[in-house]
């Protein structure tokens, strides 16, 4: 590998032109691509287009945006809902942990009226799922109305870890005691790579 | 990966650790981390020190003023320590009055100068019953990671150690006061308290602990220790110490308090 | 004053000593000039436009997202910056994130003890460090959420404002946080046709007021933030009386010096990214 191209905030990389586009890290500014970070210039070629990107040399600062699939720990259920802390984005930690609720509707894609959230999920349990578009300030609003979407890990009444035996029920480790989850389609990171 | 599973699972990640014989930071269980002080770098105080217990880090600054003796000590002048934890040490904290833990500090660091007697108040005093001095010291945290206690305690310490006063000719009858900036005295300090923390998390015993690993334990102790002398514990609630585990710790903290006097002295020959 | 029950009070009475102290009798006019030469020259052998030696680290703060320690000489400030965090006392969306700024001055760093409330200047300082400290970040980046930066210095020996916005920018960039552009500040003090970068806390004081009367009475403080790379100005405060002609003397005395600084701040900034890069690739 070349040695690393370092670039501050405000450093001019290059001229903004059809074959050089800003991306991930930089601004366009009168013509001209700047970058926002301090960090290293990464350029990614992509249809013969260049796409000019900073990447963070520390931990970025990020904060979850709509359609990003997070990971969440369950924190309260009630009827309606369940209230949630969001600690990772993609597979990137989170400085500070943000406040997501998961409403009843939005925890599966088929037979909506019928979900019950205790059924669905129990506090302490870590899920994935996605951030809804943004309507109040404060808290996400998250789905997991996908197949790869719900509960990762959890625990059972006795604190034995669980497998999942089916799409709605997970199995303790321990007690072979049964309990009922969403739960989460978990694909193996050399697939979902190549799904990318 | 190892970050996703210690921010989903920290205890669990915590106690895997451990199992191995080993701290997340790499330290074994008995073995605590490095400590640094620095005296009198803050120039427009009377006495400042900064003091790192690991990346804790606290700085004292020690500003004299003068003032009437309480009427029921006439012959005793003050000494005022504030522990501040402001939001930069640590993302615990929000602008505004002084958290609990703030205030849990600057009442323990009293109690412990008071216990200690380290400082005799009387000879602050400078005319009975019409003028003494009021030292403020101020303990402020700039890096909360553990073991607050231990560093302010060093730090204020070595800030009282630098310490020089102004000579002082008071004319009672006329209550008129001259100071002569230029002829100054250092404080006579008769010892020196040390405080060592410990953390227990599953019957395991772990010295000077870390921000997580204070977060994650059942109790904490803090034995504070003065000539090979037991001086001060505060053990706030948790589970249980055994006898046989307190009695251990205070032989730890004991050894530490040499180590940590040394480098007080060191610090301050070099002043 | 009301009483402070979450601290410990002294006295209710207290008076700095150096009240007493056997009293300088000299006029200001002969102070100013013991500590200023005709031709320029200053009580530290610095020529007007020179600024004192920095000193500038990234990464002093282990528990925050970003800091910064910096030294001008005697000055000393340390800032931090925090990851976004939800707004308080906010329910609307706004599409713009928004930078909280504190200021503090620690109880021992000036001559007269401070207290441990955010005073009037304090204050002030504050607001002035968010002002040139907003137009350097992108703010649509977090919406809804504030970025808290909180500056405290250790030791006042003049230019603090400035100390603490130059190393606000390094902390930001030391987190991550995305910028349009570097930022860097620095403090000018007037005194009749006197004009004096980065002064001490000395020089501060003699330019609050005027002292030759019977030349142009010009006099004050010059606080100047300059975006580098587009030769912008993000803030701009003065206080005192400038005549036009000695104000925009000033400002480019002030964009040279912050010229120079960018420099160390570059070099501070390359510095953290290549260690950090070596990090990643062990």
């Amino acid at each position: 590998m070349s040695s690393p191209l370092v670039c501050l905030p405000g450093q001019r990389l290059c001229l903004s032109d059809p074959s050089h586009v800003s991306g991930q890290g930089t601004y366009e500014r009168g013509g001209y691509i700047y970058a926002t970070l301090a960090g290293v210039v990464d350029i990614v070629p992509k249809d013969n287009v260049q796409i000019i990107e900073v990447r963070s040399s520390g931990q970025e600062t990020l904060v979850p945006s709509q359609g990003d699939i997070v990971t969440a720990q369950i924190h309260t259920i009630t009827q309606q809902f369940c209230k949630c802390y969001i600690k990772c984005v993609g597979d990137k930690v989170l400085g500070r942990q943000y406040r997501g609720i998961l409403r009843k509707e939005d925890v599966r894609a088929t037979e909506k009226d019928r979900v019950e959230i205790y059924k669905s999920f129990r506090p302490g349990d870590v899920i994935l799922a996605r951030v809804l578009p943004i309507t109040e300030a404060h808290t996400y609003q998250l789905s997991t109305a996908e197949n790869e979407l719900g509960v990762v890990t959890a625990h059972s009444e006795h604190g034995g870890l669980m497998v999942p035996v089916s799409w709605t029920e997970m199995q303790c480790s321990k007690t072979f005691v049964k309990e009922a989850r969403k739960v989460a389609r978990v694909v193996p990171e050399s697939v979902q790579n190549d799904v990318k | 990966m190892s970050e996703q599973y210690k921010i989903l699972h920290p205890v669990k990640y915590f106690r895997d650790h451990l199992a191995h014989k080993i701290r997340p930071d790499g330290r074994e269980f008995g073995e605590y981390r490095p400590i640094v002080v620095n005296l009198g770098s803050i120039s427009t105080a009377d006495g400042s020190a900064i003091a790192k217990v690991g990346r804790t880090t606290v700085v004292c600054g020690i500003k004299a003023e003068l003032c009437q003796p309480k009427a029921e000590a006439a012959n005793e002048g003050f000494l005022i320590p504030n522990v501040e934890l402001p939001p930069l040490c640590s993302s615990k904290f929000r602008p505004g009055p002084p958290t609990e833990q703030a205030q849990v500090a600057t009442q323990l660091v009293a109690d412990i100068l008071k216990n200690s007697d380290c400082l005799d108040l009387k000879t602050l005093c400078i005319f009975p019953d019409k003028l003494a001095w009021c030292l403020y010291a101020d303990l402020i945290c700039l890096d909360l990671d553990g073991a607050l206690i231990d560093a302010c305690v060093v730090a204020l310490m070595a800030a009282l150690k630098s310490v020089t006063l102004p000579a002082v000719q008071y004319d009672p009858a006329l209550d008129n006061k001259q100071v002569n900036v230029q002829e100054r005295k250092a404080l006579s300090v008769t010892n020196t308290p040390i405080a060592t923390t410990f953390a227990m998390f599953d019957d395991k015993i772990l010295i000077d602990p870390t921000v997580d690993e204070e977060d994650l334990s059942t109790s904490l102790v803090t034995i504070v220790v003065k000539e090979e002398e037991l001086c001060f514990v505060h053990k706030p609630g948790g589970c249980v110490f055994t006898e046989e585990q307190l009695l251990k710790c205070v032989e730890e903290s004991t050894k530490r308090a040499t180590v940590i006097e040394e480098i007080i002295e060191t610090a301050f020959k070099s002043l | 004053m009301p009483v402070d029950h979450k601290r410990i009070n002294g006295p209710e009475i207290s008076i700095p000593y150096q009240l007493f102290d056997k009293l300088n009798t000299k006029s200001l006019k002969t102070q100013f000039s013991e500590i200023v030469q005709p031709n320029g020259t200053r009580a530290d052998g610095r020529t007007s436009t020179e600024h004192r030696k920095i000193f500038l680290k990234t990464g002093v703060v282990s528990q925050a997202k970003g800091s910064a320690y910096i030294e001008l000489d005697q000055t000393k400030v340390i800032v931090s910056v925090f990851d976004p965090r939800e707004i308080p006392n906010k329910t609307d969306y706004s599409s713009k994130g928004e930078i909280y700024c504190e200021f503090k001055f620690a109880p021992f760093s000036c001559h007269k003890r401070r207290l441990h409330q955010q005073d009037a200047e304090e204050q002030q300082f504050s607001a002035i460090m968010k002002q040139a400290l907003e137009s350097a970040v992108f703010r649509h980046e977090f919406p809804n959420f504030q970025v808290d930066i909180y500056a405290m210095v250790l030791h006042n020996d003049g230019a603090a404002l400035s100390a603490a916005i130059t190393a606000a920018g390094v902390a930001l960039a030391h987190a991550g946080i995305p910028m349009y552009d570097l930022i860097t500040s620095v403090t000018l003090a007037v005194q009749g046709n006197h004009l004096l970068v980065d002064p001490t806390l000395e020089e501060e004081r003699l330019c609050q007021v005027p002292l030759f009367k019977e030349e142009e009475n010009n006099h004050g403080i010059v606080v100047l933030s300059v975006l580098a790379t587009h030769e912008q100005i993000s803030q701009f405060y003065q206080s005192g009386y400038l005549s036009y002609a000695c104000l925009s003397s000033g400002i480019e005395m002030l964009t040279n010096a912050a010229k120079d600084i960018v420099t160390l701040v570059k070099k501070c900034l390359v510095k953290h990214v290549i260690k950090s890069v070596r990090i990643v690739e062990d």
